[in-house]
């Protein structure tokens, strides 16, 4: 026990000196930070509260929120919680922009008739997927950290969800204005863009498949 | 020995930097670039062995590891994992002229070992210096080295020639690994390989579910999801916040 403590005394010796040694700046405020956590967390609350949400960063903490309220709620059979997601993405998502983006020029090579089948599958496509991501929902925290100006009329909302351990993930919500009306039209997850990755998916069942439409039609159909 | 090895290395890099350095990325549609893709017929062979070898070995081992060890312990795994990368991430830090970025690798290395007990906690990350990977490959790429194409290495999966060579590079000056050689411990180095692999592909499960199980063409969209990460670790996003993702038009005929 004596051991012990000498031992976590020796080493909070050795790191308070090499903290004002290595005096990179940051460190020794980082460290100060680390030796009372209490005021962490006062600070990191304080600034959150503080922080006053623009309009589309509150589109997106609402949404957030409003899917971890119903997510995390027991009284709710699975089916019925799928079936809040569904109500959820349909009106948050615009649909229509994020299914046309995914088919890349490869739009013009459909017809009418394929276009608008193509848009249906797409969008029921997204909703399964979704909600089966939202499945594994852990009780993993949603925060809205900032928000910036992205293209013509684009805001750019950076998220993360915060596992109870391993890693915070970055998520960010590209929401598109028209209309007065804001929409999700891409989610960025760790870089990695949602709608893009679709569309090199896409494109590529397209080009192997000859060159039309059809076979990623036939995928979508058989999902 | 020793000599061949670092003039074969020498020789191996030189021909795919240049390699790299001469093809320029390919601008896809809506002026978002993908990567390049010549070898694409050899790399879905290699894809397929690799998946085989996934489905066979690797996944089975690390959802086992899932299963059997609780989040915390797991988070003691790859801290500790990731504080061993250190000296490589000062090292390439500093070989990108990040002066900031190796101040805050180094602190990251001091703190985490000295009062993390040897790197197995994240004290540094609590107190706000977040973790950045960094490699060669990356640096190569600060110094201008475009990405080449895309390669599906045996057993490692997605990477480009650029950051291939990168990792040659790394694995080479990495210092525990000359020091564990030099002391004639090199069943630590390999254990220590076998950990990082271990551990990076449990972090990976659902990511890889996820894709598998939504795309069409996995190939496909594991490679524009690996090139997108890579450029946004290049990016060094953590600190800035992402780019964004593609250009979005706004369709209005329909």
């Amino acid at each position: 026990m004596t051991k012990l403590g000498f031992l976590s005394l020796a080493i909070i010796a050795s790191t308070s000196t090499s903290a004002l040694a290595f005096d990179f700046g940051k460190v020794t405020a980082h460290y100060a930070a680390l030796s009372s956590h209490n005021s962490v967390y006062v600070e990191v609350s304080d600034e959150v509260e503080v922080k006053e949400l623009t309009p589309s960063e509150a589109f997106i903490d609402t949404m957030g929120k409003t899917a971890v309220s119903f997510l995390a709620n027991e009284t709710l059979s699975q089916d019925q919680k799928r079936a809040e997601f569904e109500k959820l993405l349909k009106k948050n998502y615009d649909m229509k922009t994020i299914g046309r983006f995914a088919l890349g020029k490869n739009w013009n090579l459909a017809n009418d008739a394929q276009q608008k089948e193509y848009l249906k599958l797409f969008e029921q496509m997204v909703v399964d997927v979704y909600s089966q991501r939202f499945d594994d929902y852990e009780g993993q925290r949603f925060e809205v950290r900032a928000s910036r100006d992205v293209g013509k009329s684009d805001q750019l909302i950076n998220t993360v969800i915060i596992p109870d351990s391993g890693p915070e993930i970055d998520v960010d919500w590209r929401v598109r204005t028209k209309d007065g009306k804001r929409k999700i039209i891409d989610v960025i997850i760790e870089g990695v863009s949602m709608s893009l990755t679709q569309r090199s998916d896409f494109s590529s069942v397209i080009q192997r498949g000859g060159g039309t439409i059809e076979p990623l039609l036939e995928h979508l159909r058989s999902r | 020995m020793k000599q061949l090895g670092y003039k074969t290395l020498a020789l191996t890099l030189a021909a795919c930097v240049s390699l790299a350095a001469c093809s320029g990325t390919m601008s896809g549609a809506d002026g978002y670039s993908e990567i390049p893709d010549p070898f694409e017929d050899v790399n879905r062979v290699t894809f397929q062995f690799n998946e085989a070898v996934d489905k066979a070995v690797l996944e089975p081992v690390a959802r086992g590891y899932r299963a059997v060890t609780p989040g915390g312990i797991r988070t003691v795994v790859s801290n500790f994992i990731t504080n061993l990368k250190s000296p490589i991430v000062i090292g390439n830090q500093l070989l990108q002229g990040d002066l900031e970025g190796a101040g805050n690798a180094t602190a990251r290395m001091v703190i985490n070992t000295l009062a993390g007990f040897g790197g197995i906690l994240d004290l540094a990350d609590e107190g706000g210096i977040e973790h950045e990977p960094e490699d060669f490959g990356q640096t190569l790429a600060t110094w201008g080295v475009g990405d080449g194409a895309y390669v599906v290495l045996p057993l490692l999966g997605p990477s480009s020639i650029r950051d291939a060579s990168g990792m040659l590079v790394d694995s080479y000056a990495d210092p525990l690994r000359i020091y564990l050689f030099n002391v004639e411990e090199e069943g630590w180095h390999y254990a220590r390989v076998g950990a990082t692999v271990l551990s990076e592909r449990e972090r990976l499960l659902d990511v890889v579910d996820d894709l598998r199980r939504n795309s069409f063409d996995y190939y496909a969209a594991l490679r524009s999801a690996y090139y997108q990460n890579r450029q946004s670790i290049i990016r060094d996003e953590k600190a800035v916040g992402s780019a964004g993702g593609p250009e979005i038009p706004d369709y209005d005929d329909f």
